[in-house]
């Protein structure tokens, strides 16, 4: 009893030194900072090791910018029929690209531009001397010019790095020099990839620029049979090609209704008819539009050309022929055909020469992301009509318009 | 260095050999049996304990209650039970005897006297300068509430629960006065006999698109209360991340002796008419049968598919089972129940099953010292039908009428008919396997009525295996495809306080409280895919030829935290209370120190006070709060990160992540609120009004990043600030109360209004396809976007953009409940609720009317035809709003005309229940048999398919009813025995 009536006691009085214990416990043996594995922080990249895998990403980067952004180019333009019900889809393919409609795509070619010029820093910062002569430095001016090429042949205004609106021929600009670093360092490397990759992106750059000459300087330096691709691959879901996505699993995009449904023939433009099980025509996810799927890119993994050879005989042809060479273009154009197995075509005068160029110029870089760019080109020439009344390109999406301060009026 | 709970393991396991020491004392007995006045009928349930000692438990199903080993002398016994006034009887106890102690309860709405759990420990109501409600659980009996989710539904004012889902096993979405956050979150914080449970959901279920709440894990026949703590101005001291508010839930407890108790429900579910009542087959899912099957571009279709009764809907069988037993002996109490519920949809496939096995034991080491240890395990495996924005959803599919992507052969001559294979749809195996583990241990010692003291470890553990197949020759992916996501949340949590009261003079008492929590939550997910099967038969991962790991996320974030509290108490009338809490957690900006959050309250029992003139109401407190509160950020929130990626042909890669932002704080919320609890008549009415008013600080907003800086994507900033006021009351009524005829009478009623005020400057976009964003001078958040201005003109819509469309929760709970009793046996119970002002986007309704197969549409739709072949008068008697949401241009149409306002009245529960004779009770103590419904009817304008669903792979913070499935009806049959 005595021993009870004690241990209550002592007790007692230890209970409130024991709680003070038990808390002082809870916070003096706890630092709370707690480090969660998975994503890298920012500090972590800026080692040799990293800089590999911040190359790659930068072509990660832009196959996910092109990838995505290819379906809805193709029914800004001539090149597909829109077959699903996604509402900004729709208005793409009504030629109203609205504000609202492009922040996935803005954000994605920006984040390519921002992720390969911004990676080309780091590298500087971390190799030193040494950057100049490391494997991957011409990998990352690749990227980054492809990168502003694609900004350049669809955005409408430049913003770079939260900056103000400017021309959008700055993103041309930027490519050419950045071209030119990539194809100047694979030549000390002797790599050839590098080299015909960056006199093919320069290539189509300087003739944006309306360095004709040079552009076809650079284009005939390029092998017929070159071809360099953005990147994609069965291996990861975000390195898929989104189009295969909506076209083979889903069919959100039809071949029917445009120009290249009228022939099978076109090893450039290849498609065909889906039946359903029952043997009528398969129609798109709206239930209404005939399903005619493209047969150009027909795995996940399918890659899309950013440069090629057949590309840079059409750079030739047509600088010809705004120099008045017909046949020197024509000759070129069925250079270009041959490669594919095509007949020659013919043509005299310019306008014909014109006409051709412009459809042949359609099959081969078809379902590649160039076709609104060259619309609004010769929309602009007074040599297409396909345009008008329709958006030529994407304006500074909604989300860039609201959060970069050059935007706003004071 | 980590965080180092386990530390405290030393000074836990001493503190528990410590009891050892003792030995039994002489003793006698008390027992006795509590009834009810008025009706005189035993009051099961109550608690019944020595609060000197803590020694006692619960009364059982006849009301009769034993403590044993009770020392001798002059002991005070008290009698407490929800809904009566406590009672506090002495008897003295002599060695070796037994004294009986009859106990009469009165009811009466607002019992001041009732004991609540707070942060700090058990506290008399009248004490509390806020407003705590309790929820009574015997009515969830009458209910046929088999979650805590039906359990809150319209309980008490303050509470939204919206079902999201017409799926068995789905998870709703609670929530507390409202919204106080636009980022983090607005779910309460949930305790479990002390122990916090994680308050999340799991991960959805890739084809189903909901998730499953822990918090329906607990059994409802398990749970003896839930106080409400609504409001930061009550839950300052629970810290960081409890501005949505705090639930706690208390399960059963043991008893001297032993009882059984069971219970058998069988039952089934049942779907009514589905969307809109003009369609006649109901979106395809009532008639898929018959001459019907056209669209509105007169297309006809037809499903061989079909079953035979013409119908996709079959009434679903539900069946419970519960089994409990209470007992204790000397100083050990227990409670242990296990429950199994199987429950089937109303489609094809679809259900739930869950299993729970709880134990509850309680230790009385001495009369100073006791231990609670409770346990818990869930297992649940819920089957989801494919639902949602989902391109295999059964709804989207089954809707589309002709539109359907399941084609099929041959159903007809016609060539222009199409053929249907929809059975198909419910090929997909869409399951999510929960485990779930609760395990806690407090330790309590009050060796004075002064002091006490009280450690607590706790222990929660979710594991998800959410797994989606899509078998070997399904149509949509031929080779077959699994996905997988195995997830495990884990909550580790320790508490320890202490409390010290201390007369000060005659008039004057003082309780001060200190101590601490923390808590320590991991967070491992992984999400694996796989596609293109090797061969027929049931599939794991490896079957499949592609395989791909999706996602693998792994967060740890850890909490601790202080808190000081002074009670002032001025002759047992008045109480002043101070308080403070300081909090450091991991997610905070390195930047960023420990937060503190203060609060004050007051509250004033003025029918205490001699001179209080009104007899009639012999109880009335007034109170007044002042608190904050705080939501942390997410474990990535501060830091900039790059993610690991793969890329350039499966090479290792990095891809930009999250911006960062080392200044990032916790959002703080501060709440006033202002209110009366009275009771008058005797206890037969009862008021309980409560004002309140939040001003959210730094709210955590997610501002857009501009893109040309790199990171799109947005990042949290502590720039908002958010208003979110309203009004809760509570009218009880105990009208009649005879033998033969007994009338009880609740009214909830609760109004909630939220603004944001300045939010950085420009709107926040929540979900453009959900039309939903958060803008200043709006409630929070709000349907936005294209308006038209002359709705019911006979004209072309005139539109205007970024308009308010409507409040996306609801801005109006109404909740009426009646209970009758007939002859002490026969009881009728009804509980209704209208959740008004809440709106919905009808998105059903948007593309069906784009594929012209909704039927509402289907009149304006040839009248649009008409006038486009050239019968300038067709559109006369159409209105703008009609053109609008019908037109048959893709670019004219648009989501913003299909938010509906999506007030309802629902009833939630009619039940029946007869306490069945002696002679009729199979040799038990007590038997009643209640036939119940729940869900049986809805009244609403909304035109989808139900105003509470909502797809919850869509951003949570807005609602979109994209072809989800609606709530159904069911009908119970329970039987319940106790011996």
């Amino acid at each position: 009893m005595t021993l009870i009536a004690k241990s209550q006691m002592s007790l007692s009085r230890a209970a409130v030194p024991a709680v003070l214990l038990v808390v002082s416990a809870f916070c003096a043996a706890c630092d709370l900072s707690v480090s969660n594995p998975g994503p890298v922080q920012d500090s972590q990249l800026n080692t040799p090791a990293a800089l590999p895998p911040l190359v790659n990403g930068m072509s990660g980067d832009l196959a996910v910018a092109l990838g995505t952004y290819l379906t809805r180019e193709a029914i800004a333009t001539d090149e597909l029929t829109e077959a699903g019900n996604f509402t900004p889809d729709n208005f793409y393919a009504a030629g109203q690209i609205r504000p609202e409609d492009d922040i996935t795509d803005w954000a994605n070619l920006q984040s390519a531009r921002w992720s390969a010029e911004n990676g080309l820093a780091r590298m500087k910062a971390v190799r030193g001397p040494a950057f100049e002569t490391d494997t991957i430095t011409p990998w990352a001016y690749l990227w980054a010019g492809f990168a502003n090429r694609l900004l350049g042949e669809n955005m409408c205004t430049a913003v770079i790095d939260g900056g103000p609106p400017e021309s959008d021929s700055v993103y041309f600009i930027r490519a050419e020099s950045l071209f030119t670093r990539a194809f100047t360092l694979g030549k000390t490397l002797k790599t050839t990839t590098v080299q015909n990759a960056a006199l093919g992106g320069r290539a189509s750059v300087r003739a944006w620029l309306g360095d004709w000459t040079g552009a076809a300087a650079d284009a005939a330096l390029v092998p017929t049979n070159f071809v360099f691709n953005a990147v994609f691959s069965t291996n990861t879901t975000r390195e898929n090609n989104p189009l295969v996505s909506n076209t083979v699993s889903s069919r959100q995009v039809s071949v029917f209704g445009t120009v290249y449904a009228k022939s099978k023939a076109d090893p450039r433009t290849p498609w065909d008819t889906v039946k359903t099980s029952a043997g009528g025509v398969q129609v798109g996810q709206n239930g209404s539009t005939p399903f005619f799927v493209q047969k150009k890119y027909t795995s996940l993994g399918s890659s899309v050309p950013l440069t090629k050879g057949t590309e840079m005989l059409l750079i030739r042809a047509e600088a010809a022929l705004r120099t008045g060479d017909v046949a020197g273009a024509m000759s070129l154009i069925n250079q270009e055909r041959a490669s594919s197995g095509l007949a020659a075509l013919t043509a005299t005068t310019a306008s014909a020469a014109q006409t051709i160029l412009q459809a042949e110029r359609g099959a081969v870089l078809w379902l590649e992301g160039r076709r609104l760019w060259d619309l609004r080109r010769w929309q602009a020439a007074g040599t297409s009509t396909f345009l008008t009344g329709r958006a030529t390109c994407l304006p500074v999406s909604s989300v860039e318009q609201g959060s970069n301060p050059n935007f706003h009026t004071p | 260095m980590r965080l180092r709970i386990w530390r405290c393991l030393p000074i836990l396991a001493s503190l528990a050999i410590a009891p050892a020491v003792f030995a039994q004392q002489a003793s006698g007995t008390i027992t006795g049996t509590v009834t009810e006045s008025g009706t005189s009928r035993p009051v099961a349930n109550a608690q019944v304990f020595l609060p000197r000692t803590r020694q006692g438990g619960q009364t059982n199903d006849v009301g009769v209650f034993t403590i044993r080993n009770v020392a001798p002398g002059a002991v005070t016994v008290r009698v407490q039970m929800i809904g009566f006034e406590p009672v506090e009887k002495t008897v003295t106890v002599a060695t070796g005897a037994v004294a009986n102690v009859p106990v009469t309860l009165t009811r009466t709405a607002v019992a001041l006297s009732e004991v609540v759990v707070t942060a700090t420990g058990e506290t008399r109501k009248r004490e509390i300068g806020n407003s705590v409600a309790t929820i009574d659980t015997a009515q969830v009996a009458r209910q046929a509430a088999s979650n805590p989710q039906e359990i809150l539904a319209g309980s008490t004012p303050g509470v939204t629960v919206l079902a999201n889902s017409g799926q068995p096993g789905a998870g709703g979405t609670i929530r507390l006065r409202g919204v106080n956050s636009v980022s983090q979150g607005n779910g309460p914080l949930i305790y479990v006999d002390g122990v916090r449970i994680y308050s999340g959901n799991t991960p959805n279920s890739g084809q189903g698109r909901q998730f499953v709440n822990p918090l329906n894990d607990i059994a409802a026949e398990d749970i003896d209360h839930i106080e409400v703590v609504e409001g930061p101005s009550a839950t300052t001291l629970y810290g960081t991340e409890a501005s949505g508010g705090v639930l706690q839930i208390f399960t059963k407890r043991g008893t001297e002796g032993q009882h059984w108790s069971a219970s058998a429900t069988a039952g089934f579910n049942n779907m009514g008419h589905v969307g809109p009542t003009s369609d006649p087959t109901g979106q395809g899912v009532n008639e898929c049968r018959g001459p019907n099957l056209v669209n509105g571009a007169g297309v006809h279709y037809v499903d061989t598919t079909c079953p035979a009764n013409g119908s996709w809907l079959h009434n679903g069988p539900v069946q419970r089972l519960d089994l409990s037993v209470r007992g204790g002996a000397s100083s050990v109490n227990y409670f242990v129940s296990g429950t199994g519920n199987s429950e089937e949809g109303v489609l094809p496939v679809g259900g739930n099953r869950d299993q729970t096995l709880r134990a509850n034991i309680s230790f009385l080491a001495t009369s100073a010292l006791h231990l609670d240890v409770n346990s818990s395990i869930a297992h649940r495996r819920v089957t989801f039908v494919p639902d949602g924005n989902n391109a295999a959803g059964a709804l989207l599919n089954l809707a589309r009428g002709p539109g359907s992507g399941f084609r099929g052969t041959g159903c007809s001559s016609d060539p222009a008919v199409v053929c249907l294979v929809n059975d198909s749809l419910f090929l997909i195996s869409s399951t999510n396997t929960t485990d779930h583990f609760t395990t806690g241990g407090t330790l309590t010692y009050q060796p004075t009525s002064k002091l006490s003291a009280r450690v607590g470890l706790g222990y929660d553990n979710n594991n998800a295996d959410i797994a989606d197949i899509r078998p070997l020759g399904y149509i949509l992916t031929p080779l077959g495809s699994y996905g997988e996501t195995l997830w495990n949340q884990q909550l580790l949590s320790a508490d320890a306080s202490a409390q010290i009261r201390q007369p000060v003079g005659s008039r004057w008492v003082s309780t001060t409280s200190i101590g601490g929590q923390s808590f320590d939550s991991r967070l491992h997910s992984t999400s694996l895919s796989a596609s293109n099967f090797a061969a027929p038969g049931t599939p794991v991962l490896t079957t499949g030829s592609t395989r791909t790991i999706n996602s693998v996320s792994q967060q740890r974030v850890i909490n601790a935290g202080l808190f000081g509290q002074e009670v002032i108490g001025w002759r047992d009338v008045a109480f002043l209370n101070l308080g403070l809490r300081v909090d450091g957690n991991s997610a905070f900006g390195k930047s960023f120190g420990l937060q503190r959050y203060p609060k004050a309250s007051l509250s004033y029992v003025l029918s205490d006070e001699s001179f209080w003139p009104i007899k009639s109401i012999e109880s009335l407190k007034l109170r007044a709060a002042l608190g904050e509160s705080g939501k942390a950020p997410g474990a990535f929130d501060a830091v900039r990160t790059w993610n690991p990626v793969a890329a350039n042909n499966g090479q290792p890669a990095f891809a930009t992540g999250s911006i960062g932002n080392p200044d990032l704080g916790p959002e703080r919320t501060r709440e006033t609120e202002l209110g009366f609890d009275a009771s008058a008549l005797n206890g037969r009415l009862g008021v309980s009004y409560t004002y309140y008013s939040a001003h959210t600080v730094g709210a955590l907003i997610p501002i857009q990043q501009t893109p040309s800086l790199g990171f799109s994507g947005s990042q949290l900033e502590n720039v908002g600030q958010l208003f979110n006021h309203g009004n809760t009351l509570q009218l009880t009524g105990y009208p009649i109360r005879g033998k033969n005829l007994e009338l009880m009478t609740r009214l909830n009623v609760s109004t909630f209004a939220s603004r944001a005020g300045d939010i950085g400057g420009q709107p926040i976009t929540i979900s453009t396809v959900q039309r939903t964003s958060v803008v200043e001078g709006l409630p929070v958040p709000s349907y936005y976007g294209k308006k038209i201005l002359n709705p019911n003109a006979f004209a072309d819509p005139d539109t205007v953009n970024d308009q308010f469309l409507g409040a996306v929760f609801p801005t109006k709970i109404i909740s009426p409940n009646v209970s009758v009793r007939f002859w002490n046996r026969l009881t009728l119970d009804a509980l209704g609720e209208w959740q008004l002002g809440g709106h919905n986007l009808n998105a059903i309704g948007y593309v069906d009317s784009n594929l012209q197969d909704w039927q509402p549409c289907y009149a304006t739709q040839a009248k649009l035809k008409a006038f486009a072949a050239g019968n300038t008068a067709a559109l006369n008697d159409v209105t703008a709003l009609e053109r609008a949401k019908c037109t048959l241009s893709s670019t004219a149409r648009d989501l913003s005309f299909w938010v509906e306002d999506a007030s309802f009245f629902k009833l939630r529960s009619v039940s029946l229940t007869f306490d069945l004779p002696r002679r009729l009770s199979l040799g038990s103590n007590n038997a009643s048999l209640t036939f119940a419904g729940r869900n049986l009817f809805k009244q609403t304008s909304y035109d989808g398919t139900d105003p509470e669903v909502a797809d919850q792979t869509d951003n949570t913070f807005s609602r979109r009813d994209y072809y989800v499935f609606p709530t159904y009806r069911t009908f119970l049959l329970t039987l319940r025995l106790g011996y």
